[in-house]
């Protein structure tokens, strides 16, 4: 069973860069998608099951493009150090900014190269964006079934059996294979890699492409304009000594003083 | 440029007209989802109403917008957002070669671009994209308040083009805690820091000697279950704008902070000196929540006379 994993290697939100009042996209360092770490592992495990190859996939979506390769590789390694067996990274000018639907196509295409595959696996969504779009995307593109939020998956035969874990109901849902699913950060716990597999994985192929090996040329839709953060000033008032109700009345005095409190 | 509007959701989700109204001069049509009343949708302008009754799942909802805005033209798509329309919608977007902005806050057109105001990067950032050609916006139906202008809706039954792809076979209904907590005015907050299920009850007594509602982290609605999904604040929960948040045994991980940023006044409470909320705190008391808790549920109780 062939299992493609889709790793964002996303801005690492948590370490946003600013300048002159805009966020500074290409000195923020990336990392690989936490959610997509879960993915990683599902796939690792379903071939730990029933055999076969885990790839993992990635476009690089922010720039600049000769810095971020290196950055891209190291963290490819990381994915790769948790058992998957190979990674194909597309890097190209055309895809820097790009929307999601240039991603889902370039995505679509390696997939197809590939030849062989039964599920595709990605996260619900990524850390930075937060759109979710990319998996029901990959899967309309490639017209196959797609499962989202899964928080249970399992193979059975030629299906996937999975459960969906929405807003007001656990969904039990069958498809059959090939198919897409997008797993929740609950679906398990990512493996930690041993010194030995991250050795290892330093052997592991990484394939390198641009929309000219795919055959692909893209239009953009979409110009993103600036990007400004959102500064939130706070007190920063921190009471750590006295005893607790010392502490209580410190922190009541002060929602009095906001007016946040009116004593009766 | 031409551009027909087109808002999707049900008669709950009307705030996204509100939206669909900065596009001027344009006509705007409603798919609307389940029963509701078409009046109603008259009286913000809405002119054509499709009405789709019978509930299909993402796939087919998917096949059915994508000839809906292929047959009516559409340029502009404004749909809800929740897991249906978020499986939904991108499957719709890459069929018809358009973007789907999600989170958005404002658009406006300038001649023959448009352009839309978003949050990202993990709502860290306010983000201004220029877009030529179709497109799909998705957002919370609340942000927006639509203004009146009467016209008379037509209406239209739609039907729906059904793909069984994914059977579904069982379905398990989940508790709803019946909180909005998108409106709380004040909120007591519960995260990871509390190691029982039962000891949530500190949390809750707070909240009723303020007069608050309590939301939670995505561990304690996710994970461990011990709180409905509607409590749940964050990147991927909901968006909290109080007067008062108190947060209890919450590290404060960007994706916690992406739900509160515009809360008014932050309190934490954390036993951990380092936990990254204190960085984002006005007022932050470092102590175990065990201890803590009561004693400052029984002052509030002795001065609010509660
Ligand atoms: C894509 C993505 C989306 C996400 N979306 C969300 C989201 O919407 N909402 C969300 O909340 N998270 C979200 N997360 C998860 C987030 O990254 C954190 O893992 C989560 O917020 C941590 O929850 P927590 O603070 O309750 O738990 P922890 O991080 O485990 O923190 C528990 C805290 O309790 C403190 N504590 C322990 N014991 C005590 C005590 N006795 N007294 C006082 N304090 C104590 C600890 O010091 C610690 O700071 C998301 C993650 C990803 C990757």
């Amino acid at each position: 069973m062939d299992v493609v994993v889709l790793v964002k290697l996303a801005l690492d939100t948590g370490q946003l860069r600013v300048s002159e009042g805009k966020v500074d996209v290409e000195s923020t360092p990336l990392k690989v998608s936490d959610i997509d770490r879960n993915a990683v592992e599902e796939a690792v495990r379903v071939r730990e099951r029933v055999g076969g190859l885990v790839h993992v996939v990635s476009i690089l979506k922010y720039g600049p493009i000769q810095r971020r390769l290196q950055e891209a590789e190291g963290l490819l390694r990381e994915v790769l150090a948790m058992g998957a067996d190979d990674a194909y990274l597309v890097a190209d000018e055309a895809l820097i900014g790009s929307d999601q639907s240039v991603t889902a196509k370039v995505i679509a295409s390696i997939i197809r190269r590939l030849g062989k595959y039964d599920l595709v696996i990605a996260g619900e969504a990524t850390v930075d964006g937060y759109t979710g779009q990319v998996g029901p995307r990959v899967a309309a593109e490639l017209g196959i079934p797609v499962v989202t939020y899964v928080r249970e998956l399992r193979i059975e035969g030629s299906r996937v059996v999975a459960k969906r874990d929405l807003e007001d109901a656990v969904q039990t849902v069958e498809t059959p294979l090939p198919a897409l699913v997008t797993v929740t950060r609950e679906i398990n716990t990512p493996r930690i890699p041993t010194l030995l597999q991250i050795r290892a994985a330093v052997r592991k192929p990484i394939g390198k492409l641009t929309l000219a090996d795919l055959g692909l040329t893209l239009k953009p839709t979409i110009k993103v304009e600036s990007a400004v953060p959102m500064q939130v000033k706070r007190r920063g008032v921190v009471i750590r000594e006295g005893t607790v109700d010392e502490k209580a009345d410190r922190l009541v005095q002060a929602l009095i003083q906001e007016g946040l409190l009116t004593p009766r | 440029m031409a551009m027909g509007v087109l808002v999707v959701g049900s008669i709950g989700d009307i705030g996204l007209v509100g939206l669909a109204q900065r596009f001027r001069g344009q006509d705007v049509h409603y798919l609307l989802t389940g029963q509701g009343d078409v009046v109603q949708l008259g009286r913000y302008g809405v002119s054509r109403v499709y009405q789709l009754t019978t509930g299909i799942d993402e796939y087919s909802f998917s096949e059915t917008l994508t000839d809906l805005v292929n047959r009516g033209s559409y340029s502009i798509i404004i749909t809800p957002v929740n897991r249906f329309y978020r499986t939904a919608v991108p499957m719709a977007a890459q069929r018809l070669s358009a973007p789907l902005l999600t989170d958005v806050i404002d658009v406006k057109p300038i001649d023959n671009e448009l352009e839309v105001v978003l949050n990202s990067f993990g709502n860290r950032a306010q983000v201004t994209v220029k877009v030529t050609g179709r497109v799909l916006l998705m957002a919370p139906p609340a942000r927006f308040k639509p203004s009146e202008n009467p016209v008379n809706a037509s209406i239209e039954p739609l039907q729906p083009r059904v793909v069984n792809v994914v059977k579904v076979v069982s379905t398990e209904g989940k508790a709803k805690g019946g909180v909005r907590i998108e409106d709380a005015e004040l909120i007591v907050a519960v995260g990871r820091g509390f190691r029982r299920r039962e000891d949530l009850k500190l949390a809750f007594e707070l909240a009723e000697v303020l007069g608050a509602e309590v939301g939670c982290s995505r561990p304690i609605a996710a994970d461990l279950k011990w709180l409905s999904e509607d409590h749940w604040i964050g990147l991927s929960g909901r968006r909290v704008r109080p007067r008062l948040y108190i947060a209890i045994g919450i590290s404060g991980q960007p994706q916690h902070l992406a739900g509160m940023m515009e809360s008014r006044t932050v309190v934490v409470i954390n036993n951990d000196p380092n936990a990254p909320f204190f960085r984002n705190c006005d007022y932050g008391v470092v102590e175990d929540l065990y201890s803590f808790i009561p004693v400052l549920t029984r002052r509030l109780r002795d001065i609010l006379k509660r």
